[in-house]
C-alpha cells in the first residue's frame, strides 16, 4: 500500500509468539521517527501501550493521527467479555474477543482502510498514491480469495483440531469446522485426561488434521497424531513465520495449499 | 480407557526409570552436600541444548544431545575443580554462580532465536507426557550403562562422596573419581532434562533420596526406600494428573512434595525411637493445635474488622454447615439475591447460546453476514455487562449479610480461636519452664 514512499518495519521478529512477546529497549528506537504505528489491538499486543508511553510522541499514541488500531470495524468472533472470570474455557485471557482476525483475508479490506486513512492524515499529499495502491492490492486479494475458496470448497465442514484457538476467522472464511483446541489455557500443557478426551473426539468426529502454529510446543499435537494417525499441519500465522509466507498473500497461498493437500491425502 | 492407559503408562514408566537412577545419584549428592549441583548441571545441559537449537539441532536429536552433553561436561569439570577451590570459598556458592551464569547465558542465546521463550519454558517444565517407547529404550540403555559403571566403581565413588567435606585430603585419585561422578551425572541429567525438564528432574533427584535418608543412613536401605517412595509418588502424580485433569509434570512435582511430607510424618511420629517419638507427637499436637486455633481466631477477627473482604475459613464453614450469608438477609433481600443469581446465569446461557449459533454458522448452512456478526457481538457484550451488574448486586447483598454475620459468626469464632490458643499455650509453657529449670 505504501509502495516505495515509506519503509515498514515490524517490532515482533518473524516466527515469534506474538502473545508471549516482550519488547526490548532496542524496540524503542524503532519507534523513533515513525509516522504511523499499526497494532493488532483487542489486548493481543498490550505491551505496545507501555512502549508508546515511554516513547512519548503524541502523534503515534492513542488518538494521534499516526495511531492505527487495526481491529476497529472488524466483525469480531467469540466476544464473551468475561474471559478472565472463573470458568472460562477460552485460551485468550487478555482480550475482549478472539484477536486473530487478520487470518480471514477478507478483513484486509477493513485493515487497509484504517492504514490508508492514517497515511492520508499524516501525508495528505500522498492520498492519491495510497488509494491507488490499496485498490490494486484489494483487486489482487479478491481474485486470490476466490481461488483459495475454490481450492478448499471440496473440504467444506471438514472437522479439524487446532493446537491454539488461532483459526476461527480462517475457519469461517473457508467453511471449516474446528471441533476443539488442544491448549485450553494459554501456556499450560494439556493434561493426559484432556488428551484422552481429544483422542476420543478425533475418532468420533472423524477429525482429519491438527492445525499447529510454528511457535507452539509440538509434543501434545504429535502425541495425538501418533495415537490417532492424523496429520499435524504447520500453518503460518504471520508473515515470515514460515519461509514460504513472504507476504500477506503468500501466507494464505501457503496455508490453503498445505491444508488442501493434506485433506486430499486424508480423503484418499 | 485404552487412550487413558496409552497416555499414562509411558510417562509412568519414564518416571519410574528416572526415579531409579536419580535416587542413587541424589543420595550421593546429599552425601556431598551439594544439593544444587544438579540444577547447575541441568542448566548447563539446557545451555548446551539451546546452543544446539540455535545451530540447527533439535533438542532430542543426536546433535542436540552432543551439545547438551558437551556443556554439562564443562559443568562437570567446573564442579570437580570447585572442590579444590572450596578451601578458600564455599563450594555451594560456586555451584550457585555456575547455575546463574548458565541460566543468564541461555537467556542471552535464546533472545536471538524466534522460539526462544518457548524453548526456555520447555527446558524448565519438560514434556514427560509425550515420551515415546523409543525414548524409554534409549533411557534404559543409557542409565543401564551409567548404573553398571557406578555399581563397579561404587566403593571409590562413595568414599570420595563421604570425604567431600575434607578438602585437605585431596589427591589426584579423589579428583579423578569426582570427575567420573560429575561426568556420569551430567550424562544422566542431560538426557532426563530434555524429557522431564529441570524442575521435575530436581524432584526425582532430591526427594526420594531425602526420604531414603530420613529412614536410614545406610546407602543400600536408603536407596531401596527412595525407590519405593519415588515409584509411588510417580504413580500418584501421573494418575493424579488424570483424575484432576492437570498437567502431568506439575502434578508429579506436587505428588513428590506430598510424599516427602508424609514420609516426614511417618519418620517423626511413628518410626522414631520411643522417647523421641513421644516428644515429636507432643510437639506435633501442640503445633497443629496452635496453627488451628490461630487460624480460627484470626479468621474471626478478620470477619469483624473487614466483613466485606474475602473469608476463606468462614466460606469453608458455610459450605460444610450449609449455613450461608443468605441467612442473614431480610426476606426481600434474599429474593433480590436469588433473582440476581438467576438473571446472571440466564445472561451467561444467552451469551453461550449466541456463541454456539455463531460457531455452527462458520461451516453449517448460510454463513452469517458481517453485520449479523456485529449484532451478535454487540448483544454478547450487552449481556455480559448486564450480568456484571447482577453480580454487583449479589456482591453488595453478600457484603451486607457479612456485616450482620460478623457479630454472630466472627465473635464466637474469634473467641473459640483465642481461647484455644490460650489453652495450647498454657499446656506448652509449663513444660518449657520445667525443662528450663532442669
Amino acid at each position: 500500500m505504501v509502495g516505495d514512499f515509506a519503509a515498514v518495519e515490524s517490532i515482533i521478529p518473524p516466527g515469534v509468539d506474538p502473545e508471549a512477546f516482550e519488547p526490548r529497549p532496542s524496540d524503542l528506537t524503532k519507534l523513533k521517527g515513525a509516522a504511523i504505528v499499526v497494532r493488532v489491538g483487542l489486548g493481543f499486543d498490550h505491551w505496545i501501550d507501555k512502549l508508546l508511553y515511554l516513547h512519548g510522541d503524541a502523534s503515534i499514541n492513542r488518538r494521534g493521527p499516526g495511531y492505527v488500531d487495526a481491529s476497529l470495524g472488524i466483525p469480531l468472533l467469540e466476544i464473551k467479555g468475561r474471559s478472565i472470570e472463573v470458568g472460562t474455557q477460552d485460551g485468550h485471557a487478555h482480550g475482549l474477543a478472539n484477536p486473530h482476525y487478520w487470518l480471514d483475508p477478507a478483513h484486509a479490506e477493513i485493515i487497509t482502510a484504517a492504514i490508508a486513512e492514517a497515511a492520508i492524515r499524516v501525508a495528505p499529499a500522498l492520498a492519491e498514491k495510497v488509494i491507488a495502491n490499496r485498490d490494486r492490492f484489494l483487486e489482487r486479494l479478491r481474485a486470490r480469495i476466490a481461488e483459495w475458496q475454490q481450492q478448499l470448497a471440496p473440504y467444506r465442514a471438514t472437522p479439524l483440531l487446532a493446537y491454539h484457538n488461532t483459526w476461527p476467522y480462517f475457519a469461517r472464511r473457508f467453511r471449516l469446522d474446528i471441533v476443539d483446541v488442544i491448549e485450553v489455557k494459554e501456556g499450560v500443557a494439556p493434561s493426559p485426561a484432556r488428551l484422552a478426551q481429544l483422542a476420543a473426539k478425533i475418532r468420533e468426529k472423524r477429525v482429519r488434521a491438527i492445525l499447529h502454529e510454528t511457535y507452539e510446543p509440538e509434543e501434545a499435537s504429535q502425541l495425538l497424531a501418533r495415537r490417532t494417525g492424523i496429520a499435524v499441519l504447520k500453518l503460518a500465522t504471520s508473515v515470515g513465520s514460515v519461509p514460504e509466507a513472504g507476504d500477506y498473500l503468500a501466507l494464505f497461498d501457503h496455508n490453503v495449499g498445505v491444508l488442501a493437500r493434506a485433506l486430499a491425502a486424508a480423503s484418499n | 480407557m485404552q487412550d487413558i492407559l496409552a497416555f499414562a503408562l509411558l510417562p509412568l514408566a519414564a518416571a519410574i526409570i528416572f526415579t531409579g537412577i536419580h535416587t542413587w545419584l541424589g543420595l550421593q549428592v546429599l552425601r556431598r552436600n551439594i544439593v544444587f549441583a544438579d540444577l547447575a548441571l541441568a542448566q548447563m545441559a539446557a545451555l548446551g541444548a539451546t546452543v544446539g537449537v540455535v545451530a540447527g539441532h533439535g533438542t532430542q536429536s543426536i546433535g542436540g544431545f552432543g551439545y547438551a552433553f558437551l556443556f554439562s561436561a564443562i559443568g562437570a569439570l567446573f564442579l570437580t575443580a570447585s572442590r579444590a577451590l572450596a578451601r578458600t570459598m564455599r563450594q555451594e556458592a560456586l555451584i550457585g554462580v555456575l547455575y546463574v551464569v548458565a541460566t543468564a547465558a541461555t537467556i542471552l542465546i535464546v533472545d536471538r532465536s524466534p522460539q526462544g521463550a518457548e524453548h526456555v519454558k520447555r527446558m524448565l517444565v519438560g514434556s514427560i507426557l509425550s515420551v515415546t517407547m523409543e525414548d524409554l529404550l534409549k533411557l534404559l540403555l543409557l542409565y543401564g550403562a551409567v548404573g553398571a559403571l557406578h555399581w563397579f566403581a561404587r566403593r571409590p565413588l562413595l568414599a570420595v562422596a563421604e570425604d567431600a567435606e575434607n578438602t585437605k585430603r585431596r589427591t589426584p585419585a579423589t579428583a579423578f573419581w569426582d570427575l567420573v561422578f560429575y561426568l556420569s551425572f551430567g550424562v544422566v541429567v542431560t538426557s532426563s532434562v530434555s524429557i522431564a525438564g529441570v524442575l521435575l528432574v530436581f524432584c526425582f533427584l532430591i526427594v526420594p533420596a531425602m526420604i531414603g535418608r530420613l529412614f536410614s543412613m545406610r546407602i543400600g536401605v536408603g536407596l531401596l526406600i527412595g525407590w519405593c517412595a519415588g515409584a509411588l509418588a510417580s504413580a500418584v502424580g501421573v494418575l493424579g494428573s488424570f483424575v484432576l485433569d492437570a498437567p502431568t509434570g506439575a502434578a508429579t512435582v506436587v505428588a513428590f512434595a506430598l510424599a516427602l511430607v508424609l514420609a516426614g510424618c511417618v519418620r517423626f511420629f511413628i518410626t522414631a525411637p520411643r522417647k523421641e517419638r513421644q516428644r515429636n507427637r507432643r510437639l506435633g499436637r501442640l503445633g497443629a493445635g496452635f496453627a488451628f486455633f490461630a487460624l480460627l481466631g484470626l479468621s474471626g477477627l478478620w470477619v469483624i474488622v473487614a466483613p466485606a473482604a474475602d473469608h476463606p475459613v468462614v466460606a469453608l464453614i458455610e459450605t460444610v454447615s450449609g449455613i450461608g450469608p443468605e441467612r442473614f438477609l431480610s426476606a426481600r433481600e434474599r429474593d433480590e439475591y436469588l433473582d440476581a443469581t438467576g438473571t446472571r446465569d440466564r445472561f451467561r446461557r444467552d451469551v453461550d447460546r449466541l456463541y454456539d449459533m455463531e460457531r455452527r454458522s462458520r461451516w453449517q448452512g448460510e454463513v452469517l453476514s458481517d453485520d449479523d456478526l456485529r449484532r451478535i457481538g454487540s448483544m454478547q457484550q450487552t449481556l455480559t455487562e448486564m450480568g456484571r451488574g447482577e453480580r454487583f448486586v449479589m456482591d453488595y447483598l453478600r457484603a451486607r449479610a457479612r456485616e450482620r454475620e460478623r457479630w454472630y459468626v466472627g465473635i464466637p469464632l474469634a473467641a473459640v480461636g483465642f481461647a484455644g490458643l490460650a489453652f495450647v499455650s498454657w499446656r506448652w509453657l509449663p513444660r518449657r519452664r520445667r525443662a528450663a529449670r532442669k
